[in-house]
């Protein structure tokens, strides 16, 4: 009998920590790997290491110790000058959003597709696209200073999927949302993984993942508790993928 | 394709966001150029000024006696072991009364009962025509003052003395405007980009986060420091153009430009400065710009 293999990890870490001067430790020996077109949930308390951890996925910073294998690029070899193939592969929702604020909602989307030299309009089609889908069309050119919370988390969400990348880390991505607007970001995210794409998403809210059957991670202090799949429940979280 | 349309979109967003210190860094490369080629434009004029004047340029060796043909071979050779030559003449006694006498015309009865060989014999030197000749020729005559039966060494001395420290200082003037030319140039494009850089940093932090490659950030950069560079020579070569017009306009009266030619810089000259000062710039550009590897 042949046993079929699991697919390939497209993100794993082996024994990463991470440490800021003069002595706190943020992050400490973690370890898991993530296939590819998997969904896995972050979930811990503030300050758990979250947000640092999805910085050192994504190379905004470097681990201190340990190895990180992303989309095939072992990060630690990574140099400044291929980075942008990596950043290419992975799309990032901040949680600060990181929005340009003297531009339209459509400039600060289509800017991840300018960067890869899309044609205008390609980028045009698909910024519309998103913005019917957040619910944001009539915000197409207004400028980002002028939309609420809200807005402008929808907006970096928006810029985050729109050039359709492998790996989607979104932190927190409904931190500031209402239930439908949080409904229609999921719903995204569930599309964009039908597609194939890998999803880390780091929240504090457990209706997103309870009940969905999906892995969830916690960290605490800096410490992965646990890696494994969250019990199949047909909750809320079942509902919103269905 | 797209990529030179994305760099000049880019290029021309840098160019409105910060206006106004591109309109300083444009003046000031357009002032260092119209100084550096007004100097360089008085000097050319100078050079050719010299080396017109130097083609009646001459030496006048006065002998004490007419030399026999032996040794006006030794003196022929003495000279050229000196220094390259166009021609040596030797103008005896008598030649030299005929040719006073010529000169005197009609009044050259004055001379009557003077012995024909009253004014001494002589040798006249005619140096090779070039840019330095009015430099090489008080050394030359300081050489044939040192002759045998030489005595007395004539030439234009006062006024070359005065041209060759005219044409000293000019060099010196040129080669101070072109390091001023080449300070502004460099370092105020390249503080201008700095602040560019500083002001769109947000930007250009996010153009890396989403995959952006250096070069796709610089390339704007570096079109718009050459861009000033081209645009500010242009204008400061344009400028001069139009105060060399002035000038000859001014001096049209007294038809001083028509004894002394007055001409504009030559094309290859004004390609060459426009080049120079357009490199000069893109180099002060890439200088500023090698911080956004490490973005």
């Amino acid at each position: 009998m042949v046993q079929e293999l699991p697919p390939p990890p497209i993100i794993e870490l082996i024994k990463v920590s991470k440490f800021y001067p003069p002595d706190v430790e943020a992050l400490s020996d973690i370890s898991f790997a993530i296939s590819k077109g998997e969904i896995v949930y972050l979930t811990g308390m503030s300050g758990a290491g979250k947000t640092t951890l999805m910085r050192l996925v994504s190379r905004m910073e470097k681990e201190s110790k340990g190895m990180l294998d992303v989309a095939g690029f072992d990060l630690s070899k990574l140099n400044h000058r291929n980075i942008h193939l990596l950043r290419r592969k992975v799309g990032v929702a901040y949680q600060d959003f990181k929005l340009l604020t003297d531009r339209t909602v459509a400039d600060n989307i289509a800017i991840s597709m300018e960067v890869v030299y899309e044609k205008k309009s390609v980028i045009e089609e698909r910024v519309k696209n998103l913005l019917e889908q957040l619910n944001l069309s009539k915000k197409y050119d207004t400028l980002t200073e002028e939309l609420s919370r809200g807005e402008q988390q929808r907006v970096s969400i928006a810029r985050a999927v729109a050039n359709n990348p492998e790996i989607l880390l979104a932190d927190e991505p409904t931190g500031n949302l209402d239930a439908e607007n949080t409904a229609r970001v999921m719903s995204l995210f569930y599309q964009l993984n039908r597609q194939g794409c890998t999803l880390l998403i780091a929240t504090h809210d457990k209706s997103l993942y309870r009940g969905g059957g999906r892995r969830v991670m916690e960290l605490r202090g800096g410490r992965l508790l646990s890696a494994g799949a969250a019990p199949a429940e047909h909750g809320a979280a079942a509902a919103m993928e269905a | 394709m797209r990529f030179f349309a994305t760099v000049l979109l880019h290029t021309g967003r840098n160019l409105l966001l910060t206006w106004k210190s591109q309109l300083m860094s444009f003046f000031t490369v357009m002032l260092s150029v119209l100084i550096f080629a007004f100097f360089y434009l008085t000097y050319a004029n100078a050079v050719h000024v010299g080396t017109e004047m130097g083609n009646d340029l001459r030496l006048v060796v006065y002998l004490d006696e007419d030399p026999p043909p032996s040794l006006q071979d030794e003196y022929r050779r003495r000279i050229l072991k000196f220094d390259q030559v166009e021609r040596i003449e030797f103008v005896g006694s008598k030649e030299a009364f005929d040719r006073f006498s010529k000169q005197l015309g009609s009044d050259s009865d004055v001379l009557s009962g003077v012995p024909d060989d009253f004014l001494p014999p002589s040798i006249e030197v005619y140096p090779q025509r070039s840019l330095d000749s009015l430099a090489r020729i008080k050394r030359f005559s300081d050489y044939l003052e040192t002759l045998p039966g030489v005595l007395k060494v004539q030439y234009g001395k006062e006024w070359i003395d005065h041209f060759h420290a005219f044409i000293q200082l000019m060099r010196i003037v040129i080669t101070l405007s072109g390091f001023l030319l080449v300070i502004t140039s460099t370092f105020m494009v390249a503080y201008t980009i700095r602040l560019s850089l500083f002001s769109r940093r947000k930007e250009l932090e996010l153009l890396r986060l989403v995959g952006a490659t250096t070069n796709y950030i610089r390339m704007p950069f570096l079109l718009e420091g050459a861009l000033m560079g081209l645009c500010g020579s242009a204008a400061g070569l344009f400028a001069l153009y139009l105060l060399y017009h002035w000038i000859k306009l001014q001096f049209a009266g007294p038809a001083l430009f028509n004894l002394v030619p007055f001409t504009f810089l030559s094309w290859p000259v004004i390609i060459a400065i426009v080049v120079a000062a357009t490199l000069l710039c893109a180099i002060g550009s890439f200088r500023s710009t090698r911080s956004i590897q490490h973005l």
